[in-house]
């Protein structure tokens, strides 16, 4: 479907690596009908979808944007910091322009909202701008300049939110509270951000696939040196993405302070913008640049969520704290099954030598333990040993194949 | 019941390959190669570029595994998993590029993977330094070992990687085109190095296609062609001009060159520019090059790695900073380009040297390759059309008669002289009036050079102007209306279509 899609990976309207992903989709969400215990997913069926669908939409907006910027072969580390700006920015401009009604309880009227929201969105051409700025003309590596956005963004959102609270409220607060109606519109209706992620992803799609730009995009990303001497004006290629990406994050900002009624800087969506890089690794974009589509995209934050829901409907106490192992497990998984058939045809092995060796009881150890702490300490017990035992054996394979190999 | 000595089973073989096979997606590099490599002798191996050469070296090396046939290094077969693997077995090889790190000291890069320690355990660069000036002055080559590798000259850097190699105490020594950067001087010195190691009992395998060195080193000579093994010969019973005759194989036949294309008005002249190159001790990359391109006329240039040939084309294209001087009149209009965009507006095309990582994107396809300069042809108001584009790619496929299963089939499928038609094809639907050409040959097979030298000759009488460079000065003269040539930024000399021979331009080119 993809103009530029390369033949091998095609199928039949998704990719094959596409199909797989909404397969995987799939079982995970029937295991965890299955599974567990409460079976809301089969007394709640609604409840759990709306669930899956906001955090899903709300992921998903700045996970197209750090794809079209990793197509693009760069990398955005910033979108967590940015949507904290984002927040603040919208709910600043609400204070400033509304300050009796904000502080009251009551509706600010649609215009400061509108005046909010492009707030939001212009601090995110802004920050799009100084990325491409430090990336094109200081010549900053992408990483650096947006390690140090990832930084210093949140910092400056937390200084806005006080000194903004600090000159218009008679005490300053490290957050603003939003209590306008229409914010609770959408807090109260799941399609808006649903639709808007779909939107979004449409536009998204359209954008790679069918115009100029996203062509160019994907030159940029696959040899950037031979895109600008085939005369393409990488420098704007690479402004574009950047903006988008930190665009696509403020529009998601703006739903974070419907969803959770405040601007609150210091915690809002930290450390999301590794969970959208995520989905756009899990979806198959190519870190290297120049592969990914927006289906895989869409697929790879859907599976994302879903996992993350299953985790937290089988745990049940606490299972936040599971989150960031299950988003690392799911994008080591992905890209190493994507890997699996080049693996085999170029003889690599996954345990090779001593570095194997080792990695046996660290694979184990961390299979073990995780069963333990989530289920019971013998069943990680159990888990443990099993993959202790399937791992030696896989090494033992590898190595009688590696010895005959050379010995033929 | 003539039989070669060399097909019964070998006494004293240093190198033995039987049936070697290697396949690349649209090409076979090696077509069942067999040879023996005797102990103590210096095998030279000639062929074009594109005759498997370089995946010969490249498997003695272990950097590519043969898809079929068997490899035996002193009687004993190999499987080579990797370089090192090479080197245990008492095989170096001298890559054409260079393999130094070029932050670290001349003495590291020598024994980069195998440093020498202290009783501590503490790298011992004292006991490195010296034994790599031992090294470097039986070589005859004055630079320090503290020296950063990056610092040298290319012919000292070469006998650094000949140091490195005479410190793993390889028995066999793979050269892969050792000279074709280094001047006069040194590569007479590198010969009396390959003496020297000759005395000592070294096996060499010398890859080349210079026939004087193959004649004055050679004990026997292989040719190989498209990747076939052709023969193997004593070199007193040969000639060089009969081992060109091997290496060629056939005539371009049906097409003559030398017909005259009628010149037309001048499109380009170059006026004393200078390129400065601060941080090189010389300080300019081109200094003083002056050129005039007519309409329907080729020009070429050459020079050795380094010369500047592709420094020049890059800087009227637009590609270096723009902190040259001199003038670039087009027409008569003085024009300096920042971006090659404008460039590219202006009517000038550059396909570039280095094929994959200047010109292929390799997640495009065939297509998209080609209609990449050209997108604002295949879309209305900035949305591509799939039937537009089709259509407008059909052209220069056709044209420049690309094979391919289709225009959306991945290009990296293709050939590497299908590959640099699409690029040029992707360069013809930008219409220009100027072609610059980098070597536009290079790393392709002997058939598709002579297609793309039909090619490159009817776009010329079509009235394009067309700068060319090459690193084969038969393909220079083969093509050019004038060649000039560069030596270290210089013009050096420009001779006329049938005052040149190869022996003049490269006495101009090593200055």
């Amino acid at each position: 479907m993809a103009a530029s899609a390369p033949p091998p990976a095609g199928g039949f309207l998704l990719r094959r690596s596409e199909w797989a992903l909404l397969a995987a989709i799939v079982v995970a969400v029937a295991i965890t009908a299955l599974v567990d215990a409460n079976h809301s997913y089969w007394f709640q069926p609604l409840a759990s979808l709306r669930d899956i669908a906001r955090s899903t939409a709300m992921l998903g907006m700045f996970a197209l944007g750090a794809a079209v910027v990793i197509i693009a072969g760069g990398i955005d580390l910033s979108a967590g910091s940015m949507i904290a700006l984002s927040t603040t920015a919208c709910a600043s401009t609400m204070l400033a322009l509304a300050p009796t009604e904000m502080v009251g309880f009551k509706p600010v009227g649609g215009a400061v909202v509108a005046a909010g929201c492009l707030a939001s969105l212009l601090a995110g051409f802004l920050v799009g701008t100084l990325h491409a700025w430090l990336i094109t003309a200081v010549r900053l590596p992408p990483f650096i300049a947006t390690l140090a956005t990832l930084v210093g963004l949140r910092s400056l959102a937390r200084a806005l939110a006080t000194s903004t609270t600090a000159a218009l409220l008679p005490t300053k607060n490290s957050q603003i509270n939003v209590y306008d109606p229409m914010f609770k519109f959408v807090r109260d209706n799941v399609w808006i951000p649903v639709a808007v992620f779909g939107l979004l992803a449409f536009v998204t799609w359209l954008l790679l696939t069918r115009t100029v730009l996203g062509r160019h995009v994907h030159a940029l990303g696959g040899n950037e040196q031979a895109a600008r001497l085939a005369g393409i004006r990488t420098d704007n290629v690479k402004w574009f993405a950047y903006c988008y990406a930190a665009m696509t994050a403020a529009l998601a900002g703006l739903f974070y302070v419907a969803n959770e009624s405040v601007a609150a800087p210091a915690n809002q969506a930290r450390g999301h913008e590794l969970n959208a890089i995520a989905a756009a690794v899990v979806g198959g974009c190519s870190l290297s640049g120049g592969i990914g589509t927006v289906p895989g995209t869409v697929l790879g934050t859907v599976f994302l969520r879903v996992v993350i829901d299953a985790v937290s409907k089988v745990i049940k106490t606490e299972s936040e704290i599971y989150e960031g192992l299950i988003v690392g497990v799911v994008v080591v998984l992905a890209v190493t099954f994507s890997q699996v058939g080049p693996m085999a045809r170029g003889g690599r092995r996954l345990l090779p030598g001593a570095l194997g060796l080792c990695a046996i009881p660290t694979l184990a150890l961390l299979a073990g333990g995780v069963v333990a702490m989530t289920a019971a300490p013998r069943a990680g017990l159990a888990a443990g040993l099993l993959a202790l035992v399937l791992l030696a054996a896989l090494k033992v394979w590898e190595d009688r194949q590696a010895a005959a190999a050379r010995t033929a | 019941m003539s039989v070669a000595p060399a097909e019964h089973a070998p006494v004293d073989a240093a190198i033995v390959m039987q049936g070697i096979t290697k396949r690349f997606p649209g090409v076979v590099a090696l077509d069942e190669v067999s040879l023996e490599v005797r102990r103590g002798e210096l095998l030279a191996v000639c062929g074009e570029n594109g005759a498997g050469k370089s995946t010969l070296m490249r498997i003695l090396s272990g950097v590519h595994r043969p898809d079929a046939g068997r490899l035996e290094i002193h009687g004993r077969p190999a499987r080579f998993t990797g370089p090192r693997d090479a080197e245990r077995a008492g095989v170096a090889i001298i890559h054409q590029e260079l393999n130094l790190v070029e932050d670290l000291s001349v003495a590291a890069n020598v024994f980069l993977g195998r440093e020498r320690r202290t009783r501590l355990g503490l790298i011992d660069d004292a006991a490195m330094e010296s034994e790599t000036g031992r090294l470097l002055e039986m070589l005859e080559c004055r630079v320090s070992p503290r020296a950063a590798a990056g610092s040298l000259r290319v012919g000292d850097q070469q006998l650094v990687e000949i140091a490195k190699a005479l410190s793993l105490d390889a028995s066999i020594l793979v050269m892969d085109e050792p000279t074709s950067a280094l001047t006069e001087a040194e590569s007479a010195r590198l010969e009396r190095t390959i003496r020297r190691l000759r005395e000592r009992g070294t096996t060499i395998l010398y890859i080349s296609h210079k026939m004087d060195e193959v004649f004055r080193l050679a004990d026997r000579i292989t040719v190989l062609r498209d990747g076939r093994h052709v023969c193997t010969v004593e070199r007193s019973a040969t000639t060089p001009s009969g081992i060109t005759g091997l290496m060629v194989g056939r005539e371009i036949a049906g097409h003559s060159f030398h017909e005259p294309r009628s010149r037309g008005p001048r499109l380009l002249a170059v006026r004393r520019l200078t390129l400065p190159w601060p941080e090189h001790p010389r300080g300019y990359r081109l200094s003083d090059v002056s050129l005039d391109l007519h309409a329907g006329e080729i020009v070429g240039v050459a020079g050795l790695m380094g010369a500047g040939r592709t420094e020049l084309l890059e800087t009227i294209f637009g590609v270096s900073p723009s902190n040259w001087t001199g003038e670039i009149l087009l027409g008569d209009r003085s024009v300096r380009f920042d971006h090659p965009s404008q460039a590219r507006a202006a009517g000038i095309a550059l396909v570039t040297e280095d094929r994959k990582r200047l010109g292929l994107f390799p997640d495009l396809d065939v297509a998209g390759n080609v209609s990449l300069c050209s997108l604002d042809r295949a879309s209305r108001s900035g949305f591509l059309s799939r039937a537009r584009e089709e259509d407008l790619v059909a052209g220069p496929i056709r044209d420049t008669g690309v094979k391919t299963p289709g225009p959306h089939a991945a290009i990296t499928g293709l050939s590497g002289g299908n590959q640099q038609k699409c690029i040029i094809g992707r360069w013809l639907l930008t219409e220009p009036r100027i072609l610059l050409l980098d070597d536009p040959t290079r790393g392709i097979d002997v058939g598709a050079k002579a297609e793309l030298y039909v090619l490159i000759d009817r776009l010329c009488r079509r009235g394009m102007g067309v700068l060319l460079t090459s690193s084969e000065l038969p393909e220079l003269l083969t093509l050019s209306d004038r060649i000039l040539v560069l030596a270290e930024g210089r013009l050096t000399a420009e001779f006329v279509r049938g005052e040149a021979t190869e022996h003049e331009i490269l006495e101009a080119a090593t200055g």
